[in-house]
């Protein structure tokens, strides 16, 4: 994927760069709104990751500037604001995510690679598939090597949630705002705990583990 | 601009003034005009009693019974009745005059002609004097007074009904003038304390009391704007200036602990620091997010929630948690939807901090209860089993970044029933902390549901 990356503070540039780089992206970095436009509007990238407070043009603006260019290239914003309205701010100007700083590399990869793949139209998919096991959404039933599992309304959510990305990494944050709709950090670790519900249920009792950890990331289903 | 509907009106200070004006002034018009015609009348009357014993002593030089009976038959034949009676009823019973009366007691009398089953028409005003062991009586018709006390009410109301009038029309007048501006005013105080610091009163002309009171609400507001984008400016700088160094830490801290040669227990240091360095931003972010509660803009962003929906989505979170720490979580819902005005995300957050706080301050084998009850002002309430807060100490635990001595060793930051405080407050909730015997219970007491806090 080619990857513009707009963040004034160097070492945070740096680590974003290299990070995205060692995953196998072809990443730029700008620390200038103004530049940014300009390149934005002429190259042809996948994924945006701005900040939102940048010297002479912000990000804000920015964004707001390409999508009146009409560049619909995903973005997702960085801030270091966490207020409601300063999501909401974001979000209104054309931003399609939203990450807090100070956040962890993980997090950050997951959400640029969730923006990338994110389907241009909703395909009408009536059945999810992963391995052995089969989640028919009409039905809204579970089988597992032909072995019905019995799960409850958010277990069934959560695993949606996971085969709908499958193969890629869902972090806690990303859990939580699909299928609770929260975003605030709770200080329980909530998520694990329903996760390890789901895989007492679709897990424990085969040979194969299909719900994967991944270290200070999040979450994975393999395929 | 609001119409003027009659309970509006009824409040309006200036139809109030004017009505008791106007009722005032009918009070002492209507005393002074009973107090005239009285004295007048009484002096109708009066003069009639003199004429009317002047005639009788006229009549009384008669030297016999049946002189003064001829006498009355006489002037009788040409008298107009309807003007004036003279009877007298001599000795032997016979009736002498121009009307047929009998007898009575000796004095002044109310005469009525004709079927009078009241009474209260006292047509004539009779005098009866008993001469030669007969009666005279001598009356004149009081068609005089009746006629002052009709001319008297016809002036009154010519004069009082247009006064009431005029008085009511230039009372509403006022109102409705005055009510517009008191409405532009309190519809631009509505604005400001439900977050939208930019409303002003548009400036009245003139230098009457309502226009300086605008003048003061404009005032207070561009101090208030200022504050609050000087708080926010403050807020934005902060999380700038902190949170980059904190992020290039955590940066650093993330490539000390992946660094190649790093032995285990180094890059398990680096990955505590780096836990260390995500609490300070929370901690901030949570002063942070108070301050902005606190300076009330979430109030633009109210809209219906059901508290039911919350309780059930945040039950069903922490309940494997519970679960897990060998506590227990029960949620009881009254049957259909609990909608009051406020921010979901912010009223979720608060119950989530309601029932961490439970989680983490109570042993195992607790149990942890989430109640909402319906109605027109409904209450959430967090209960558990716990050591509960002793009582002197239950107001300073809302208090930012207040510990107590016990849940020092605990992990969390001291701001948690600080931020619900403040979403409370924010929603126009109250909230209590109680004794559960044995335990801590937690309520948030809404207003009414339908109007805005």
């Amino acid at each position: 994927m080619r990857i513009l990356v707009v963040e004034d503070d160097r070492t945070t540039a740096d680590y974003i760069s290299e990070g995205l780089r060692q995953e196998g992206h072809a990443v730029d970095a700008l620390a200038q709104g103004r530049e940014a436009l300009v390149r934005a509007t002429t190259e042809d990238y996948d994924v945006l990751v701005v900040d939102r407070m940048l010297p002479g043009l912000d990000g804000l603006s920015l964004v707001k500037a390409l999508r009146a260019a009409r560049v619909a290239t995903p973005v997702l914003f960085l801030t270091s604001l966490g207020g409601v309205d300063d999501r909401i701010e974001g979000l209104n100007a054309g931003g399609d995510d939203y990450l807090v700083k100070p956040f962890a590399f993980g997090e950050l990869s997951a959400r640029v690679a969730a923006l990338a793949r994110r389907p241009r139209m909703q395909e009408a998919v009536t059945e999810l598939v992963a391995g052995d096991l089969r989640m028919d959404l009409l039905a809204r039933r579970v089988t597992r090597s032909g072995q019905e599992i019995d799960l409850l309304p958010r277990e069934f959510a959560l695993l949606e949630q996971l085969l709908r990305r499958k193969g890629r990494v869902l972090t806690r944050t990303m859990l939580l705002e699909s299928v609770w709709d929260i975003r605030f950090d709770p200080q329980t670790n909530v998520v694990e705990t329903h996760v390890s519900r789901l895989r007492a249920k679709i897990d424990k009792p085969f040979e194969t583990e299909l719900i994967k950890t991944v270290r200070g990331a999040g979450y994975r289903i393999e395929g | 601009m609001a119409r003027l509907g009659l309970p509006a009106l009824r409040r309006s200070t200036p139809v109030r003034l004017a009505a008791f004006l106007v009722a005032l002034f009918a009070c002492v018009s209507l005393l002074s005009f009973g107090v005239t015609y009285l004295v007048i009348r009484n002096r109708l009357e009066t003069g009639m009693r003199a004429d009317l014993e002047q005639t009788m002593a006229g009549f009384s030089a008669a030297p016999s019974a049946s002189a003064l009976a001829a006498l009355i038959a006489n002037q009788g034949a040409v008298t107009d009745p309807s003007q004036r009676i003279l009877t007298y009823l001599a000795p032997n019973g016979q009736v002498f005059g121009n009307v047929a009366l009998s007898r009575g007691p000796e004095g002044f009398l109310y005469i009525d002609l004709g079927p009078n089953p009241t009474g209260a028409r006292r047509d004539y005003l009779g005098l009866a004097g008993n001469f030669f062991g007969g009666q005279l009586i001598v009356a004149a018709n009081r068609a005089p007074v009746t006629a002052l006390a009709t001319t008297f009410l016809d002036v009154l109301l010519a004069s009082l009904l247009p006064t009431i009038v005029i008085a009511i029309g230039g009372g509403l007048y006022l109102a409705r003038r005055s009510r517009a501006r008191v409405d532009r005013i309190v519809a631009t105080l509505d604005r400001l304390s439900s977050g939208d610091l930019s409303a002003r009163v548009v400036p009245m002309p003139g230098a009457h009391d309502l226009a300086a009171i605008g003048e003061g609400v404009n005032r207070l507001a561009v101090r208030q704007e200022a504050a609050t984008e000087a708080l926010r400016q403050v807020s934005a700088d902060i999380a700038h200036d902190l949170k980059t160094p904190i992020q290039r830490l955590a940066v650093q801290l993330d490539r000390l602990a992946a660094a190649d040669g790093m032995p285990e227990a180094g890059a398990a240091l680096a990955g505590e620091a780096r836990e260390e360095a995500s609490r300070i931003v929370a901690t901030f972010q949570s002063l942070l997010q108070i301050a902005q509660i606190e300076g009330g803009s979430p109030k633009a962003r109210f809209a219906p929630v059901d508290l039911a929906e919350v309780a059930r989505t945040f039950a069903e979170i922490y309940e494997p948690a519970a679960d897990d720490a060998g506590q227990s979580l029960t949620l009881h819902l009254p049957g259909g939807p609990v909608t009051v005005q406020g921010d979901r995300s912010l009223l979720g957050q608060a119950l989530a901090n309601l029932i961490e706080n439970a989680l983490r301050h109570t042993p195992p084998g607790s149990r942890i209860t989430v109640t909402l009850h319906g109605g027109a002002q409904p209450v959430l309430e967090v209960a558990d089993t716990g050591p509960g807060i002793p009582a002197a100490e239950r107001q300073n635990v809302l208090r930012r970044l207040y510990r107590l001595e016990r849940s020092r060793t605990t992990p969390g930051s001291g701001l948690g029933l600080a931020l619900v405080a403040a979403i409370a407050d924010l929603h126009g909730a109250a909230l209590t902390l109680d004794d559960a015997a044995p335990g801590l219970v937690v309520r948030l007491a809404f207003g009414r549901a339908d109007s805005a806090p």
